[in-house]
């Protein structure tokens, strides 16, 4: 009798324990740590080796990383609305409004900010600040396409035929792709139609739709594509790793658009993560990040364009507002569902 | 002791899985049901909205279908090229027994992700394939194998391939030798003899093998996605659309009841296939 109770407390213990394994680590964040949901790949390595440091140092606190897209970011603090796995997360301009219409985020309180006032307007959003910009021009593999492209309707050309890659409507990138071509044939966010009826015209030349924008790297990497649309620091990444590719910008200039930074509704340390915001918009961090190899486009107006960003971006920040195409995103969301069920079913083989 | 305590004891015994099932396992898959039955993206309103909007449209049917066919396609390769593997384990010596079994779950040991990946690498325009095609001169431009559906069934037959043939290796290893001497010196020529007395007795490992094989197949959704590209759109590449990049969780939940439904339905029809030609098997 004794030792069937001791068995059964011993189970009994044994499954708290398990259960307390399975509980969110939440404890430790209270104190001195903010967890900050970035991108996955090489935004997160550029993220743990300049801001993580920065941070630290100003502000005597711990940043825990926690890599993911946008929108599983999404779908994690909405599944935990009321004890969100995160204080920070990051976001692409669809999936930021999705998240602030959702109230899933709260405001940065611009008053007390040091470097909020010299972010470019396009960055200036008390809804989330833009931390840098991204930007879509067209990849091409030099071995393969001799001149480099000049405008997105070279992707057209006949000697390209087979030789495209794209990704579906899942991304920023596709999606902004879609809404570029639209504008160049006359349409705009709201009239998508005419980027549909040069897809369609596109498609003999596609040798592929990736699902995602890092399968579309790939792509390049196996010589299955030479040329199409392509987020500016997924080349650079390719580059860096001896992938013969290069990124040029179409006349029509480079779809732009800020990546902004969101405080968590609930977050378990919102005075942390303001200041790791803070942190993300100083001139120091911005600069540092903007040099090899990051080279990740500064929101900030101090920091001065250097290496890759200057050659292949901008020259300065006069340039970049010169060159820099924003599309309404708010606009963009009404419709994407649609588009995203009509993309699905003309593309499909 | 009465045969009901021993069962009794038994169950006991089972408790702590039981109940790990039922906390991870059956309450998320009611919860899922659940939102499946909301009309609307924002859960405010109840209805079978979403299952009329799933059943009526033929574009859904059409990535159920291929989905299906897909698991189908895989499982018939798995079958075919995993039983003379599992066959021909059963004749070689224990040495040999030892390497063949290593091969065969080899591709359980790296991540699914490293083993698709080598596929991309395999299939792709300068892969392995079609380099050495061009090289033998049998095709003048590269075969578009990458993103294509017979390159996703092809992946997903290597990548399956140890779900197949453990099964068939224990079934067939129960096998009696006997039986087939027997079956020739009573006259049946080696094909009848594997028809009528070895296929038969192996059904249960086929059985097994093709429930695992068809179930995994289906859903492999990293497989699916990086080697058939956006243009082949399966079912779990459709949920995660839904569920992720739309935010709609009630559609999204729909579907996911749907598909996984009729993956049980096809699942036990393999089941009944296999009771129905035992029976015939011994009659």
């Amino acid at each position: 009798m004794t030792s069937r109770l001791t068995r059964r407390r011993l189970l009994g213990t044994g499954m708290a324990l398990g259960a307390a394994g399975l509980m969110p680590v939440r404890g430790f964040a209270e104190s001195g740590r903010v967890v900050f949901s970035t991108y996955t790949g090489s935004w997160e390595e550029a993220h743990r080796d300049v801001l993580v440091p920065a941070f630290k140092k100003a502000y005597g606190a711990d940043v825990a990383l926690d890599p993911l897209l946008a929108l599983d970011q999404i779908a994690k603090v909405r599944a935990a609305r009321n004890n969100p796995p995160f204080d920070l997360i990051l976001m692409d301009p669809g999936p930021a409004l999705v998240a602030i219409g959702d109230d899933l985020v709260q405001p940065f309180d611009k008053t007390q900010s040091k470097h909020f006032g010299d972010l470019l307007p396009a960055a200036q959003d008390e809804r989330g600040p833009g931390i840098f910009f991204q930007v879509v021009g067209m990849a091409y593999n030099p071995e393969k396409v001799k001149t480099p492209p000049k405008s997105w309707m070279d992707l057209w050309k006949p000697e390209y035929k087979g030789r495209v890659g794209l990704t579906n409507l899942g991304s920023t990138l596709g999606t902004a792709f879609m809404v570029e071509l639209a504008r160049l044939q006359g349409g705009s966010e709201t009239d998508i139609e005419p980027a549909f009826k040069a897809i369609k015209e596109l498609l003999p030349s596609v040798a592929g739709i990736a699902p995602n924008p890092g399968a579309l790297a790939t792509l390049y990497q196996q010589g299955q594509i030479d040329i199409g649309p392509a987020n500016f620091n997924n080349v650079q990444l390719l580059r860096a790793r001896g992938v013969p590719i290069e990124f040029a910008k179409p006349e029509s200039g480079t779809i732009a658009f800020s990546t902004s930074i969101h405080i968590v509704k609930h977050a378990a340390n919102p005075e942390l993560a303001w200041k790791l915001i803070e942190t993300a918009m100083s001139p120091e961090v911005q600069g540092k990040l903007a040099d090899q190899p990051y080279t990740v486009i500064p929101t900030n107006t101090k920091v001065a364009m250097t290496g890759d960003l200057a050659t292949f971006i901008a020259k300065d920040q006069a340039e970049m507002r010169k060159s820099f195409v924003f599309h309404d995103w708010a606009k963009i969301n009404q419709n994407r569902a649609a588009w995203i069920e009509r993309f699905n079913k003309e593309v499909r083989v | 002791m009465s045969q009901a305590a021993t069962d009794f004891g038994a169950w006991r015994l089972a408790l702590p899985l039981a109940g790990f099932f039922a906390l991870f396992f059956l309450a998320p898959l009611g919860l899922l049901a659940a939102v499946s039955l909301f009309a609307d993206s924002e859960l405010s309103r109840l209805g079978l909205d979403q299952y009329a909007k799933f059943l009526g449209d033929p574009f859904n049917w059409r990535v159920l279908g291929d989905t299906i066919l897909l698991g189908f396609q895989v499982t018939a390769a798995t079958l075919l090229f995993g039983y003379p593997l599992a066959w021909l384990f059963h004749r070689v010596s224990r040495r040999l027994q030892t390497g063949l079994i290593l091969i065969v779950i080899l591709p359980l040991l790296t991540s699914v992700v490293v083993r698709t990946f080598a596929w991309i690498v395999i299939l792709g325009r300068q892969g392995i394939v079609n380099s050495a095609l061009l090289a033998l001169g049998l095709i003048d431009s590269p075969l578009a194998l990458l993103y294509s559906h017979l390159g996703v069934v092809l992946a997903l037959a290597q990548v399956q391939m140890p779900l197949m043939v453990l099964p068939l290796i224990t079934s067939l290893g129960k096998l009696d030798p006997n039986l087939a001497d027997a079956s020739a010196a009573l006259g049946a020529g080696t094909w009848r003899t594997f028809l009528r007395v070895i296929l038969p007795l192996s059904l249960p490992g086929i059985v097994a093998g093709c429930m695992l094989t068809f179930g995994a197949a289906v859903t492999a959704f990293i497989t699916q996605s990086l080697i058939g590209g956006a243009r082949l759109v399966y079912m779990p590449l459709y949920i995660y659309q839904q569920a992720l990049t739309l935010q709609n969780w009630p559609f999204a939940a729909a579907v996911s009841i749907i598909f996984m439904l009729a993956v049980l339905l096809f699942v036990m029809l393999f089941e009944r296939l296999g009771q129905l030609s035992r029976g015939y098997a011994h009659a």
